[in-house]
């Protein structure tokens, strides 16, 4: 199944498309991929489901964002409701772009990567795995195989937290109190871990063209105690959630996506993973050695919950993996001026064109864009106190969304 | 696997030292007992919005200091500004400050770049902090430590 992620014009056109955990940048001439084609290309900041209703007697518009503890971020929920049901929304990404495509044209490499690490505060270190990868493609430079450990490493990492807090933000939706305060610490704990591994909570300023240097290697030994501990802990907290039938009831059959309309929108990420198809960029990466993909048919927000928790441990395990695997060389290899990552929330790919030793072009492709429009579609027919559960489930932000 | 409610009685998370602040505030005393705080993002990098929530995390439990998250500004005695403002959230900003009542104070907390913003009651600055380096800058504007 191919889905298009992008699409970009350089003479002619050129379509970013991943299938089967390969993203490749192909020439389509007939137009196959036409189902989300006039989304991507238009790359609108205002997102609303399909066949939407608007207006007409007794739908009312709520309007919920910018300022309001339930969305957080800077960006606007057009919801059009009648009475409790959500007919359609209107997802108003606008209030949060910052304009960063076209402000790192023209940057030197090293300030164009603490510009991307910019982009999203919690997908820092995806963003600049793909950020280098295709900078580093685009000059042929070759990273050593140290490096290419502690970049897996730190990804697993950045996994982890976000899947946490996921579940912490969805715990705190159902009001489960005492779950609730125990992720939060697992969450707390998961940031301090990054910060004794790389310096930095959200593993800023750890990435670098050409390889990770200045490491010291005892401070893997903290990170395996670290990590047993904490996903020990989440693990007999997870048993208990699955058994606790009233925060499950929540999440059952709420915002349910099945797995055409995903693909067809672009959803990438443990999003589509929970619609049953097995699809990770991380399955034909050599690093990853028996890598399991956990899968869910369902497509609600419980699949998603229950593929987030499971691949907090399977990557856990792959950490392991790196720690005691001895330094040998995998060649992977890119399309020059093209990288890509698979983030916690999905596909993050970076196409950059380099003039001078600096960034002349760069097209983005994050994962929050095609989630949004996921939510639109999904939330249709749900009522509005399941808004905070699917909105949660998709982990998506509006800082990646935007840019 | 033990009943939900006797989890949380089992250990206490919350840690019991932190340093105190060297950031320059403005102290406000009257809010010693008690400050309600509302945040607002304005345009950060999502960043920012994780270590508020990291704040509200069991380690640091600000309830017993008397800090507590409202979700809206006509209840808070603090706004956090968490960020550069993008172009559009300028006049949500300042129609956000304008709901508040007095006396109140404004904590800017900011990334790399900085805010060349007017804003009334400014009390202080933070620049990248960490949920730490937050809540002692509360507790000093508080006068608590």
């Amino acid at each position: 199944m191919k889905i298009l992620l992008g699409t970009f014009h350089k003479d002619v056109d050129y379509y970013i498309v991943q299938e089967d955990g390969v993203i490749s940048i192909e020439i389509d001439p007939e137009n196959v991929y036409t189902p989300n084609y006039a989304f991507v290309k238009s790359r609108d900041l205002i997102i609303g489901s399909d066949d939407p209703v608007r207006t007409g007697e007794g739908v009312f518009d709520f309007r919920y964002g910018p300022v309001t503890s339930g969305v957080g971020e800077a960006g606007i929920y057009h919801l059009y409701t009648y009475g409790e049901r959500i007919l359609s929304v209107d997802v108003d990404l606008s209030y949060k772009h910052r304009n960063i495509s076209k402000r790192i044209i023209g940057l030197d490499f090293k300030s164009a990567l603490k510009m991307v690490e910019k982009v999203c505060g919690n997908f820092t270190f995806s963003h600049s795995l793909a950020f280098t990868r295709a900078v580093e493609s685009a000059n042929g430079i070759n990273v050593d195989s140290k490096s290419e450990k502690l970049r897996t490493t730190a990804l697993e990492l950045e996994r982890i937290y976000n899947h946490l807090y996921v579940i912490y933000q969805l715990a705190q939706a159902a009001a489960q109190k005492v779950l609730t305060s125990h992720m939060s610490y697992l969450f707390e704990e998961s940031l301090r871990m990054n910060k004794n591994f790389s310096g930095s909570r959200y593993l800023k300023g750890f990435n670098d063209i050409g390889g990770i240097k200045n490491f010291d290697e005892r401070r893997f030994e903290n990170l395996k105690s670290d990590l047993q501990r904490i996903t020990s802990e989440f693990g007999e907290l997870y048993k208990g959630v699955l058994e606790s039938g009233n925060f499950l009831d929540r999440l059952y059959s709420t915002a349910v996506l099945n797995s055409s309309e995903a693909i067809n929108i672009g959803i990438t990420g443990p999003t589509l993973r929970a619609t049953g198809i097995k699809e990770d960029l991380r399955l034909n990466d050599p690093k990853y050695k028996n890598l399991k993909i956990p899968t869910k048919n369902e497509g609600d927000s419980l699949a998603r919950m229950e593929v987030r928790a499971e691949e907090i441990f399977e990557s856990q395990r792959v950490i392991l993996d790196q720690i005691e695997s001895s330094d040998e060389n995998n060649e992977t290899g890119y399309e020059k001026g093209f990288g890509y990552c698979e983030s916690p929330s999905g596909t993050v790919a970076y196409r950059v064109d380099v003039k001078d030793s600096k960034i002349s072009d760069i097209y983005i492709v994050t994962p929050s864009f095609f989630a949004f429009k996921g939510i639109a579609n999904a939330l249709r027919g749900n009522i509005f106190t399941d808004f905070q559960f699917a909105v949660e489930s998709f982990g998506m932000n509006f800082a990646d969304g935007a840019l | 696997m033990i009943w939900w409610p006797t989890r949380g009685l089992k250990r206490s998370l919350t840690e019991k030292t932190f340093q105190p602040s060297k950031e320059k505030v403005r102290t406000m005393k009257i809010f010693k007992r008690s400050m309600h705080i509302c945040t607002i993002d304005v345009g950060n990098s999502n960043l920012l919005n994780f270590e508020i929530k990291a704040l509200q995390s069991a380690q640091y439990n600000t309830h017993r200091f008397g800090i507590y998250f409202s979700d809206s500004p006509r209840h808070a005695d603090l706004l956090i500004v968490l960020g550069t403002p993008t172009e559009k959230m300028i006049t949500p900003l300042m129609n956000t400050i304008a709901q508040m009542p007095e006396p109140f104070g404004i904590l800017i907390v900011e990334e790399d770049d900085e805010m060349d913003l007017d804003l009334p009651n400014v009390v202080g600055r933070l620049k990248n902090p960490e949920p730490s380096d937050i809540l002692s800058t509360l507790l000093k504007i508080m006068e608590r430590n």
